[in-house]
C-alpha cells in the first residue's frame, strides 16, 4: 500500500532506471560522492594521523615533563637532607653511633621536610631509622645502588612507590647515606598529569607489570593497544629505581577513542556535508537533465502520437538544440500529414478527372446510407459510355481521356446535388442523397441524360457520346451499399441490353434474371468439365443433285434438371463469359470427329461465333480438330454471321482468307437480317449465302419476298456464290425456291436436328450419297 | 732542613743496602705493585708487613710526621706514623682550617687555627685516621697509625718497595681509603725469599 504512492509520484517525475535524466543524475552523483569520499578519507585520515601525531607528541612531552618534575622534587628533597647530611652534630652522631640522636635529628627532618621517610644507610649496610616499610631485599638492593654511586630514584616502600634522594654523609670519607622517601600518591600523579594538554592517566608501574603490548617499547613511541574496544596509547617511560629489583616505569595512558571522538563529530560533520552535497547534486543534476530530457520526452511522445496516426505539435519555445529540433519535428510532421493528405487523395480519387474513385464512392455511400432516414430516398446512377472504346481506338487515349474530363465536368455541372465518382475506364456513378420520397424520380433520369445530349469538344472536335444508364434506390431497392451498387449495376446492363443510350430503374426481375444467368452459368462451366453437351445434324439438301450435300452440326445441352436447353439461352450467355471459347473448340473437335465417319463427301458445316474471332486461337483449334479427326479440309464449312466483321475487319478477313486457303469453305449464316452490308460481300468470297429464315417463312405472304430471294441468289450467282435457304417447312417452299435458283435447302420439311447416332439412318432414308467429286473440285477452285 | 733530611736519608739508604748486602742470606726486599680491578695503578695506598715473629715498632720513619695544610688540601693526603707519634698539622695556607676526626683509633677536633700555626695531636693507637676539615668539606687527609717498622705507600705507578725484610712468612695488608674491604684492608698472607720478592696485589676500589 504505501508502495503504491511512491510508485506513481516516481511514475510523474518520470523516473525511469533507463531513462537519461535517471543516468546523468547518477553519474554527477557517484563523481561527486567519490570526490567528496575521497576529501572525507583523506580528511579523516588527515586528522587522526594529525591527532595520533599530536597526541604522541604530547605523551612524550608530558613524560619529560614527569621526569623533570620528578627530578625537581628529587633536588628539593635532597637540598633538605643535604643540610641535616652536612651537619657536623648529625655527623658526628653518626660517626660516634649515637642511634637515639640520629633517630631525633631524622624526626625532625621529617618534619621540617614533610617527608614521610627518612633514615641513614650505612656504607657497611646498617640502617638507622624507621625502614620497617622497606622490604629487606629491597634493602640490599638499595644499598648496592648507593654503593654504585646512585643518588635518586624510585624504591618501594610500603608495596607503594616512592620517589628517594640520597645524600651521602661524609666522616669525611662516605660512611653512608641519608635516604628521603616520599610515595608518589595517585593524588600527586593525578596533578602531574593535570599539567598536561591532552587527559592523561599516569602511574609509576614496574616493567613487569605494564600490559603485554607495551613491555619492550619502552622510551620509545607510544604503542596503541585495544582495551575494550578502545584504543589506548601507551608509553611507558623507564624512571630510576634506586635499587628495588623492580624497574620502575612511568606509564602515560591515553585514550585515543576519546581523543578522535572530539575529531569524529568534524568527520561526522563532514560527512553529512557530503551527504547533502550529493543530495543536492542529485537534485540539480536531476533538474538540468529533466531540463533537457523534458523536450526529448515531448518530442517520443509526439512521435509515438503520430505514429499511431493522430495529429501531434511539439510545444517546445527553447532557442536552443532542442528547440530547433521540435520546429523541424514540427515541419516533419506537417510534411508527412500533408504528404499522406495527398496519398489518401490520390488513392481514393481518380487521378484523370480528380472525382472520388470506387473505393471512396463506396465509402461516402456507406456514409451517407448511415445517415439516410427511410423518407428520404438515396439513388446511385450507373452510367457505362456507349462505345468509348471506338472513340480511343480512332482518335487515341489522351483524347479519349479528355472526353472523359469533359463527361465528368458536365456531369458535376449538371448535378450538383450529386456525388460523381469515376468507377473505372469509362463508367462513372452517382449518388443522389435525400430525395424526397414522392421527388419525380425520372425527372432526376432525365437531367441525367440531358448530359449527354451535346457532343463534347475536344480540339475543336465534336464527340457525341452517348451513355447507358442503370439508377437503383434506396432503400426499396437495397438496404445495404454492396446491393444498392450491384443493382445499379443489373440496371445498366439492361439499359445496355435495351440498346443503349438510355435509362433503366432497377426492378426486381432484373436481379431474378441476374441470378438466372449466375447459375445458368455455373451450370454452364460445370457442363463444360462433364461433357454435358451433344452435338445434333440438321441435314442440307441439295436442290439441284436432289440429294444430301451435307449437315449442320447445332449445340444441344442436356441440362440435369432443366432438361433440354436452348442455345438461344445460353450461348449468348457463353459469348458474354468467353466459355464460347472452350464450347466452339469441342464443337468443332466433335463436329469434325463425327463428320470424319461420314460416307462420301457429305460436308458438315460449324458455327463460328464472332467472340471465337476474336480469340487468337480460332485457327489452331480449327488445324486441331481437322488433324484428329482427318477430315478433309473441304468438308468443313464454317458458318459465320456478320457480327464477325465489326470488331476488326481487316483481322477478320485475313483470317477467313486463310482458312479457306486451307480448303475450309465459309458461309455467310443469317444473311438478310442485321446489316447485310453487301460491302462485305464484296470484300470476301464466301462460297455460301445462308439466307435469313424469316424470308423462307414470309413466301407464302407474299411476292415481295420470292423477289428478295431471287435478289440474293441472283446477286449471290453473281458473286459466285452458293445460296441456301433455312427454316424450309412446306412443299411450296421448295418449289419457290428451286424455281428462283436457290442451290440449298435446310429445314424441318426435311429433317428436324438428330443425334448424330441417327445421321447413318438419315443417309440412308435419302438414298445415299452424292459422289461428284468433279464438282465439288470445280467448286473448291 | 730539607737538604739535610734528604742527605740523611741517602746515608741510611747507602747504610741500609750495606747491612742487607752484608745480611745477605736473611733478608728480603719486597716489591709491591697495587693496581685496581681496572688494571690501573694505585696511588698512596699503604702498605704493611707483619712478620711472623713481630718486630719492635719504630720510633719514626724517614719521612716527617707532619700534616700540613697548603692549598685546601691537607700534605701529604696519607702519612704513616708510628704508633704513639705526636703529628703536628702546620697550616700554610691563607684560610683558617678545622680539623677533625670521628675514626675509632683517634677522635678529635681542632678548632680553626690560622696561617703559619700549628696544632698537634698524638696518635697513641694503632689504626687508620681519616682527617677532614669542618669549614672545607673537599679535604680529605689520612693518617695511618702503624704499629710495625714495615709500612710504605705506593708511588705514582703503584709501586712500592720494603727492604730489610725477615724472611718466611709474613702478612701483607694493603690499605686505600677506597679499598672495598673491611676497614679499607686488605691481607695477603706470603713467604717471603731471600733477596727480592714481587708481589702484585689487585685492590678492588670503591667509584
Amino acid at each position: 500500500m504505501t508502495g503504491m504512492p511512491l510508485l506513481h509520484k516516481l511514475q510523474r517525475l518520470n523516473w525511469r532506471p533507463g531513462s537519461l535524466g535517471t543516468r546523468i543524475a547518477f553519474v554527477y552523483a557517484l563523481l561527486f560522492a567519490c570526490a567528496f569520499g575521497a576529501l572525507v578519507l583523506i580528511a579523516a585520515g588527515g586528522l587522526t594521523l594529525y591527532a595520533e601525531r599530536s597526541i604522541s607528541r604530547e605523551m612524550a612531552a608530558n613524560a619529560d615533563v614527569f621526569e623533570e618534575v620528578l627530578k625537581l622534587r628529587g633536588n628539593e628533597r635532597m637540598a633538605q637532607a643535604d643540610v641535616l647530611s652536612g651537619d657536623f652534630g648529625f655527623r658526628k652522631a653518626v660517626a660516634l653511633g649515637d642511634i637515639p640522636t640520629i633517630e631525633s635529628a631524622l624526626d625532625s627532618l621529617k618534619t621540617r621536610a614533610n617527608v614521610p621517610y627518612a633514615f641513614v644507610v650505612g656504607v657497611d649496610g646498617r640502617f638507622i631509622g624507621k625502614v620497617s616499610d622497606l622490604r629487606p631485599a629491597d634493602r640490599r638492593g638499595l644499598v648496592a645502588a648507593l654503593d654504585a654511586g646512585q643518588t635518586g630514584g624510585i624504591i618501594t616502600l610500603a608495596d607503594k612507590s616512592a620517589g628517594a634522594v640520597a645524600a651521602p654523609i661524609k666522616l669525611p670519607d662516605l660512611a653512608g647515606w641519608l635516604v628521603l622517601g616520599e610515595p608518589l600518591s595517585e593524588k600527586g600523579l593525578a596533578n602531574l598529569a593535570r599539567l598536561s594538554a591532552i587527559p592523561l592517566e599516569s602511574r609509576i608501574t614496574s616493567l613487569e607489570r605494564l600490559p603485554r603490548a607495551v613491555r619492550g617499547t619502552t622510551g620509545s613511541a607510544p604503542v596503541e593497544v585495544k582495551e575494550n574496544g578502545e584504543r589506548i596509547l601507551y608509553r611507558a617511560n623507564p624512571v630510576a629505581s634506586l635499587g628495588g629489583d623492580s624497574k620502575p616505569v612511568l606509564l602515560l595512558r591515553h585514550s585515543l577513542t576519546q581523543a578522535l571522538a572530539q575529531h569524529r563529530s568534524i568527520i561526522w560533520k563532514l560527512a553529512l556535508l557530503g551527504l547533502l552535497g550529493i543530495a543536492a547534486t542529485i537534485a540539480l543534476s536531476w533538474i538540468i537533465a529533466r531540463s533537457i530530457t523534458r523536450p526529448i520526452a515531448t518530442l517520443s511522445k509526439a512521435a509515438k502520437r503520430v505514429s499511431e496516426g493522430h495529429h501531434a505539435v511539439v510545444d517546445v519555445r527553447s532557442n536552443d538544440e532542442v528547440g530547433r529540433l521540435a520546429t523541424s519535428f514540427n515541419r516533419m510532421i506537417d510534411a508527412i500529414e500533408e504528404r499522406e493528405q495527398r496519398i489518401t487523395h490520390i488513392a481514393l480519387h481518380d487521378i484523370l478527372t480528380d472525382l472520388p474513385n470506387r473505393k471512396l464512392f463506396a465509402e461516402q455511400l456507406e456514409a451517407t446510407l448511415a445517415r439516410a432516414c427511410d423518407e428520404r430516398h438515396v439513388a446511385i446512377c450507373y452510367l457505362d459510355l456507349d462505345n468509348f472504346k471506338a472513340i480511343n481506338d480512332t482518335v487515341g487515349n489522351p483524347i479519349g481521356d479528355q472526353v472523359l474530363k469533359q463527361v465528368a465536368q458536365r456531369l458535376t455541372a449538371f448535378m450538383p446535388e450529386a456525388t460523381v465518382s469515376r468507377q473505372g475506364g469509362d463508367e462513372f456513378a452517382l449518388m443522389i442523397p435525400d430525395i424526397a420520397a414522392d421527388d419525380d424520380m425520372l425527372g432526376h433520369a432525365d437531367r441525367l441524360f440531358r448530359c449527354f445530349e451535346k457532343p463534347f469538344v475536344v480540339d475543336g472536335q465534336n464527340f457525341p457520346v452517348q451513355s447507358s444508364i442503370g439508377i437503383a434506390f434506396w432503400p426499396h431497392d437495397g438496404r445495404d451499399a454492396e446491393t444498392l451498387l450491384k443493382n445499379a449495376d443489373l440496371a445498366l446492363y439492361r439499359a445496355k441490353q435495351e440498346g443503349k443510350a438510355g435509362y433503366q430503374f432497377f426492378e426486381q426481375s432484373m436481379d431474378d434474371a441476374a441470378r438466372r444467368r449466375r447459375q445458368l452459368e455455373m451450370d454452364l462451366r460445370k457442363a463444360i468439365s462433364e461433357g454435358a453437351f451433344e452435338l445434333y445434324f440438321q441435314p442440307l439438301y441439295s436442290l439441284e443433285k436432289e440429294q444430301l450435300s451435307g449437315f449442320e452440326a447445332l449445340l444441344r445441352w442436356q441440362h440435369p434438371e432443366r432438361g433440354m436447353v436452348s442455345p438461344v439461352e445460353f450461348i449468348p450467355l457463353a459469348e458474354e463469359t468467353g466459355l464460347i471459347i472452350p464450347i466452339g473448340e469441342w464443337v468443332m473437335r466433335e463436329a469434325c470427329r463425327q463428320a470424319a465417319h461420314w460416307p462420301g463427301e457429305l460436308r458438315v458445316a460449324v458455327n463460328v461465333s464472332s467472340v471465337q474471332f476474336k480469340s487468337t486461337n480460332l485457327q489452331n483449334a480449327i488445324l486441331q480438330a481437322l488433324s484428329q479427326s482427318g477430315l478433309a479440309p473441304n468438308r468443313l464449312e464454317i458458318e459465320i454471321t456478320e457480327s464477325v466483321f465489326i470488331a476488326d475487319i481487316d483481322e477478320t478477313l485475313g483470317l477467313l482468307h486463310k482458312l479457306r486457303s486451307l480448303g475450309i469453305r465459309i458461309a455467310l449464316d443469317d444473311f438478310g437480317t442485321g446489316y447485310s452490308s453487301l460491302s462485305y460481300l464484296r470484300s470476301f468470297p464466301f462460297d455460301k449465302i445462308k439466307i435469313d429464315r424469316s424470308f423462307v417463312t414470309d413466301l407464302a405472304s407474299g411476292p415481295g419476298a420470292s423477289a428478295i430471294i431471287r435478289a440474293i441468289v441472283t446477286l449471290a450467282g453473281a458473286l459466285g456464290m452458293e445460296t441456301l435457304a433455312e427454316g424450309v417447312e412446306q412443299e411450296e417452299q421448295i418449289a419457290t425456291l428451286r424455281q428462283e435458283g436457290c442451290q440449298h435447302v435446310q429445314g424441318y420439311w426435311f429433317s428436324r436436328p438428330v443425334p448424330g447416332a441417327q445421321v447413318p439412318a438419315l443417309i440412308a432414308q435419302f438414298g445415299g450419297v452424292a459422289v461428284d467429286r468433279e464438282d465439288d473440285r470445280a467448286e473448291a477452285a | 732542613m730539607n737538604r739535610t733530611a734528604s742527605i740523611l736519608a741517602l746515608i741510611l739508604a747507602l747504610a741500609a743496602l750495606f747491612a742487607v748486602s752484608a745480611h745477605a742470606g736473611d733478608v728480603a726486599t719486597l716489591k709491591v705493585v697495587v693496581k685496581d680491578n681496572r688494571g690501573l695503578p694505585i696511588q698512596d695506598a699503604v702498605v704493611t708487613v707483619f712478620p711472623a715473629k713481630a718486630a719492635a715498632p719504630p720510633t719514626s720513619f724517614l719521612w716527617p710526621s707532619a700534616m700540613g695544610q697548603k692549598d685546601l688540601s691537607f700534605v701529604p693526603g696519607t702519612l704513616i706514623v708510628p704508633k704513639g707519634t705526636r703529628v703536628a698539622f702546620p697550616n700554610f695556607d691563607r684560610v683558617r682550617h678545622s680539623i677533625y676526626s670521628f675514626s675509632d683509633a683517634a677522635k678529635f677536633e681542632i678548632s680553626l687555627y690560622g696561617r703559619d700555626q700549628t696544632r698537634s695531636q698524638g696518635f697513641p693507637i694503632a689504626g687508620n685516621v681519616a682527617l677532614g676539615c669542618n669549614i672545607h668539606d673537599q679535604m680529605r687527609g689520612y693518617i695511618k697509625v702503624v704499629d710495625t717498622p714495615y709500612a710504605a705507600k705506593t708511588d705514582r705507578e703503584g709501586r712500592v718497595v720494603l727492604d730489610g725484610l725477615p724472611t718466611g712468612a709474613v702478612e701483607v695488608r694493603i690499605w686505600h681509603p677506597a679499598a672495598m674491604a673491611s676497614k679499607n684492608e686488605a691481607d695477603h698472607d706470603t713467604v717471603l725469599g731471600a733477596g727480592l720478592n714481587s708481589r702484585a696485589v689487585v685492590l678492588p676500589l670503591r667509584r
